[in-house]
């Protein structure tokens, strides 16, 4: 149902976010926002090896001091080394290369190919610490609240609040969904064909019967007056400080002019 | 019409509440279809009954707020493929309003459609911000394409078009089933209904 936004009456949503008092829990969520898109930018956008990785070791260190580190790390290697693994397997002995190959225990590796792997882990992980960094602090309450206080579109805050007030239900009503099934003797494992049999019991009473409240829901908010026009008053505010939105200006700025200087310069 | 009175009747407030529930729909089918060891992915059945149902504003809204919001609770990789999820509810949409989803046999073109439209967006998001790598056993097609002879963007193209095609063109089907399956008086509450009712019967 539509209701005001607030931690209070916000149920337990599927979110990445701890809690924690240093500043990266403090900040408003679209100043983080703002120096996540800077760091994605300059993570992508200058060349060379290193680059990255020092980027990755300022934002290790930002972790640091929120004592966010070993949840970092954790979320962060579950996602790297997979692709770190193809990285270098891939490109260490594939890669198009002009040089003299590198030899290791008689396989020919490519020194281009494996600065190249270098450099792509070092900007996945400095664009992965930075986004984890904002999912890991910002709770999702707190990111509606934000992006509606800066304007943004009602219909965009409704849609993000309604998925993950319904990601729990829509789950349960999948598993008891399932039991109902197997209780008649349904079988989720099998030959290909089978398993594509049993998909379908599953799925079409999940569509069917989650789609029912759709027009219930459609009718509720516009006896709220959703669609009207307007700011519209929140039970809670979240600071929204003139220094950080000077901090992101300065933020986006100096990113911009490193981009252009390392470019041109 | 005026795209502005397009818009503004494709977002009626139904399709505002039907956009979460298919965004939920693409997460849940996803995890149902990985449960049961389906080599599809079917995670954007939801994008393409949004599309069908609503056009393809809406359908791009909701493949793009999917994986945004996928990248907030479960892994930020997602958020990086938010432009591919879209272009599957764009060119779902496109291919409703051809009147692609009014047989089966014409939903598998659609689904062929997509998935080489998506599989096009997903190549360069791949190869410049992941250098070409899934993470997965399909890394092993990249390797073995570019031992033997292709370039880095020929292999990816090739590998995720490979996993792409299939997977839409089975999330098409299920959901021209399910659009059939809906009752008549549902349907017709959303705005793109009249180009699929007539031919559904």
């Amino acid at each position: 149902m539509a209701r005001v936004v607030s931690r209070s009456i916000m149920p337990r949503h599927p979110s990445l976010a701890l809690a924690g008092k240093g500043i990266a829990f403090r900040l408003n969520p679209v100043t983080k926002l703002t120096l996540v898109g800077c760091a994605l930018l300059l993570a992508f956008l200058i060349p060379g090896w290193w680059p990255p990785w020092l980027l990755f070791t300022a934002l290790a260190g930002f972790a640091q001091i929120n004592r966010l580190l070993t949840a970092l790390a954790k979320k962060l290697l579950k996602i790297i080394l997979p692709l770190a693994f193809f990285l270098f397997f891939i490109h260490g002995l594939f890669y198009h290369q002009a040089s003299a190959p590198l030899t290791l225990a008689g396989v020919d590796l490519s020194r281009e190919g494996l600065l190249f792997a270098l450099q792509m882990t070092g900007r996945i992980s400095a664009a992965l610490a930075a986004s984890l960094l904002f999912v890991l602090t910002t709770p999702t309450a707190d990111l509606m609240l934000a992006l509606s206080q800066r304007g943004t579109p009602a219909a965009i805050t409704y849609i993000i609040g309604a998925t993950l007030q319904l990601i729990p239900q829509l789950q349960a009503r999948a598993a008891a969904i399932g039991d109902a099934q197997r209780a008649r003797g349904m079988e989720t494992d099998g030959s290909l064909l089978r398993r594509i049999r049993a998909l379908l019991p599953l799925v079409l009473p999940l569509v069917l019967g989650s789609l029912v409240d759709v027009e219930e829901r459609a009718i509720a908010l516009e006896a709220r007056a959703f669609r009207v026009k307007g700011p519209k008053s929140s039970l809670h505010e979240l600071p929204d400080p003139q220094s950080e939105r000077l901090l992101c200006r300065l933020a986006l700025i100096l990113t911009l002019a490193t981009i252009v200087v390392v470019w041109w310069g | 019409m005026s795209l502005a009175e397009q818009l503004k009747k494709d977002f009626s407030t139904v399709t505002l509440t039907l956009i979460p529930v298919a965004i939920v729909l693409n997460m849940v089918i996803g995890q149902l279809a990985s449960a049961v060891k389906l080599p599809v992915f079917l995670d954007s059945i939801g994008t393409i009954l949004v599309a069908i149902l609503a056009g393809p504003w809406a359908g791009l809204l909701t493949g793009v707020m999917t994986n945004l919001i996928w990248g907030l609770i479960s892994s930020p990789v997602a958020a990086a493929f938010a432009p591919v999820a879209g272009v599957i509810g764009l060119v779902a949409g496109l291919c409703a309003r051809a009147g692609l989803f009014n047989a089966w046999w014409k939903a598998i073109i659609a689904g062929a459609l997509i998935g080489i439209a998506a599989s096009f967006t997903a190549v360069p998001i791949r190869v410049y911000m992941f250098g070409g790598i899934t993470g997965s056993g399909a890394d092993f097609i990249t390797a073995y394409l570019l031992k033997t002879g292709s370039d880095l963007f020929g292999a990816v193209i090739i590998t995720v078009m490979s996993a792409n095609v299939p997977d839409k063109i089975a999330s098409a089907l299920l959901a021209w089933g399910i659009v059939r399956a809906l009752p008549e008086r549902f349907r017709f509450r959303f705005p793109r209904a009249e180009k699929i009712a007539i031919a559904s019967r």
